[in-house]
């Protein structure tokens, strides 16, 4: 048993007694690779290493849900663009963070304000950027709540008083513009964070910080990886890794097996390439262009390449591998890591990054014609400069998008958000804008439109995570854009864009409850205890990226709803 | 025929110089950065580089400004549809340099007034 591990064993032993004897100083590498084992707690972004965004909790269960109502609400001040975050449940205290980096610690029974803490941020930046003001969570630790910052840094706060512990500059973001949304991932004793990238003519690195000292212990280069690695330099012709975007912008998993950290990278700069089909040695940016658009296996102490499956060679088409859970689960005997993309497919590897199977999830695709089992594209759609006859599917929003979905154990089943929707596009030729500071490269004129001959909207379907076999589908009239949460007590939550959160039979797809929130859904959904009970905990409050189109194409509610508003509900049994 | 293939070749030569010299700890590292510490590619021109005689405001918006304003600009997206604004030029010049929270990024100093100017008539043309 390594070092770390046996100094956690007395505090995982404690972690393991009843409830209000563990506290939360006590969370370290050792208790969340055993998170499942505290269902009343949700100590992770993703709930587990395992990703699964599930909870075996049952105390509300479908005989009793259609009782279930608001106990209580906060509201999260200065919510400019919503609220996009996951809340985080330890040991009876509810912390979430907000825009502008500010954090909330709750009474996880009355709501009551223990803490709040803003950081102090370069405005100035703030103001210069587009992926912004908004934070997508936090990580729990070692006594602290460790933050990535819209200003480049990684900060620990103080989780009892809510003090700033320590804060690490990462990024130069006064210059690349970009820095830190998506939460951190605490593994072992390293927290984990990948810059934001993608469109952005930098090189979107991921970091790993010591969780204790906050000292940058590794980087890694998304775009042209590091000094010295032909490998990856090489698929980058004419130096174009150097603006070639990347990055790694949600949090990852952890399969402690391999000792692995599983991390999505995200698209290269620019989005959109004049190439044609001979994208190896024509166009903005000639090659593969690794690791854009890949799922990677890191050291978690050394951030080492381990190995590594570029989901999308030359990602012409803003697919992210940033995006999308990596669900861990047996199924017959073998280990698989399931994960959706932004393209649409979803990808099923062995714990080794090996694909296994790849299977759609969203109808209208075609960027490709398909992709086989083993990971080959097939018939892929590479444009030249110019208005591009047929429109490109799936949206540039994604045929799934950021928010999470839920794997059930009890009943088998993977619940997943997929989007149906496509674009015009009209390729350019640009060049990257770096003075005076960093600018999105996107590299065509687009608008949204629907899919030919079907209308654009949304879809929930449970699905055999490893076929990819329907056993049934909900739609909805727009694509929800928040997370899912399934239950030990059959339920699937579901909080849609208009404002609702639905509550489903997880088996059978059935509508038991639903209940309107008062504005559209963009963030994370948690279930915990306090004081013995079950609650369920909402992000509310709409104006993410992706939901800014929603009020010019698809009308409805969306022309009116606040983009500056956000409020945290939390839903109990009477 | 010598000419043309030995440009681009100076091109190539100058362009790995350029390389050689920036190829030093970046923007991305820890730590303190100046100003000079970036790694660009050897043939950027930026867009918004008052010496390079037409300002391409098409360009600018595939680029850049097309992330919200679709269609270069002539639809409603993210941002409002520009084609036929209301807006006066100071507005939209002001709109420009400074932002709008959680709507439009501040792109404060980038263009200067010939620049704005040529964005706003980009606008005022669009059909």
């Amino acid at each position: 048993m390594s070092k770390w591990c046996k100094r956690s064993a007395l505090s995982l032993a404690m972690a393991m007694l009843p409830w209000s004897l563990s506290t939360a100083a006590d969370i370290d590498g050792m208790r969340l690779l055993n998170a499942d084992k505290e269902p009343g707690n949700w100590m992770t972004y993703h709930s587990s290493y395992k990703s699964w965004h599930y909870s075996a909790l049952d105390q509300i269960n479908t005989g009793n849900v259609a009782n279930l109502r608001e106990a209580w609400s906060h509201v999260a001040s200065r919510s400019v663009r919503g609220l996009q975050s996951y809340p985080l449940a330890a040991d009876g205290v509810l912390y979430y963070s907000g825009s502008y980096n500010q954090v909330w610690a709750l009474d996880g029974a009355t709501g009551e304000v223990l803490w709040q803490y803003k950081q102090k941020l370069n405005e100035d930046l703030v103001a210069r950027q587009t992926h912004s003001p908004y934070n997508r969570g936090i990580a729990l630790g070692y006594g602290n709540i460790y933050m990535g910052t819209l200003d480049g840094k990684l900060v620990a706060i103080d989780m009892k008083t809510g003090k700033l512990n320590w804060e690490t500059k990462l990024v130069d973001s006064e210059k690349l513009t970009v820095g830190f949304t998506g939460a951190p991932l605490l593994v072992k004793d390293k927290v984990i964070i990948g810059a934001q990238g993608g469109e952005w003519p930098s090189r979107g690195p991921i970091f790993g910080v010591d969780a204790k000292t906050g000292k940058q212990v590794w980087r890694f280069f998304t775009a042209g990886g590091e000094e010295n690695n032909g490998d990856a330099r090489n698929t980058w012709l004419n130096d174009s890794w150097k603006t070639g975007g990347g990055g790694g912008w949600m949090p990852g998993g952890y399969d402690a097996e391999t000792n692995s950290v599983w991390w999505g990278t995200a698209n290269p700069a620019p989005l959109f390439d004049w190439s044609g089909p001979d994208y190896k040695t024509k166009g903005a940016r000639p090659g593969d262009n690794l690791y854009t658009t890949s799922v990677l296996l890191l050291d978690p102490d050394t951030g080492k390449l381990k190995s590594f499956h570029q989901e999308l060679p030359h990602d012409a088409w803003d697919f992210d591998s940033a995006t999308g859970e990596f669900i861990m689960l047996e199924k017959d005997g073998k280990k698989y890591t399931v994960h959706p993309s932004k393209s649409g497919f979803v990808w099923v590897y062995d714990r080794n990054a090996k694909v296994q199977n790849v299977w759609r999830l969203v109808k209208n695709i075609n960027f490709v014609k398909d992709i086989k089992a083993n990971g080959d594209l097939v018939g892929r759609r590479d444009g030249t400069e110019g208005k591009q006859a047929e429109p490109l599917c799936p949206y540039i929003a994604g045929g799934m998008s950021w928010n999470m979905g839920s794997y059930n154990p009890k009943t088998g089943m993977m619940y997943k958000v997929g989007n149906e929707w496509c674009m015009t596009l009209d390729i350019k030729k640009t060049t990257p804008i770096l003075e005076p500071a960093a600018q999105l490269n996107i590299g065509a004129d687009f608008q949204i439109v629907n899919p030919p001959g079907d209308k654009a909207r949304g879809h929930v379907s449970a699905r055999d995570p490893v076929t990819g076999k329907m056993a049934w589908e909900i739609n909805f009239p727009e694509p929800p854009l928040a997370s899912l949460l399934s239950t030990g007590g059959n339920l699937l939550f579901v909080p849609d864009a208009r404002g609702w959160l639905h509550a489903y039979d997880a088996t059978t797809g059935k509508e038991l409850w639903s209940h309107n929130d008062g504005q559209g859904h963009n963030g994370g959904i948690i279930t915990y205890t306090a004081k013995g009970k079950q609650y369920i905990a909402v992000a509310t409050g709409w104006g993410g990226l992706a939901g800014d189109d929603y009020a010019g194409f698809f009308g409805g509610p969306f022309p009116q709803m606040p983009k500056d508003s956000g409020v945290l509900k939390v839903f109990a049994l009477p | 025929m010598t000419r043309s293939r030995f440009v681009p070749g100076l091109l190539l030569l100058l362009g790995t110089i350029a390389t050689a010299q920036t190829e030093k700890p970046g923007p991305m590292q820890s730590g303190t950065h100046t100003q000079s510490d970036t790694s660009k590619p050897a043939d950027a021109a930026p867009v918004s580089n008052a010496d390079a005689g037409q300002f391409d405001v098409p360009k600018l918006f595939a680029t850049t400004c097309g992330w919200c304003h679709l269609d270069g600009g002539r639809v409603i997206g993210k941002g409002p549809q520009l084609m036929g604004t209301t807006k006066t030029d100071a507005e939209i010049k002001s709109r420009i340099r400074n932002g709008k929270p959680g709507q439009m990024p501040a792109f404060g100093p980038m263009f200067n007034d010939d620049q704005l100017n040529a964005i706003v008539a980009y606008i005022r043309g669009l059909k």
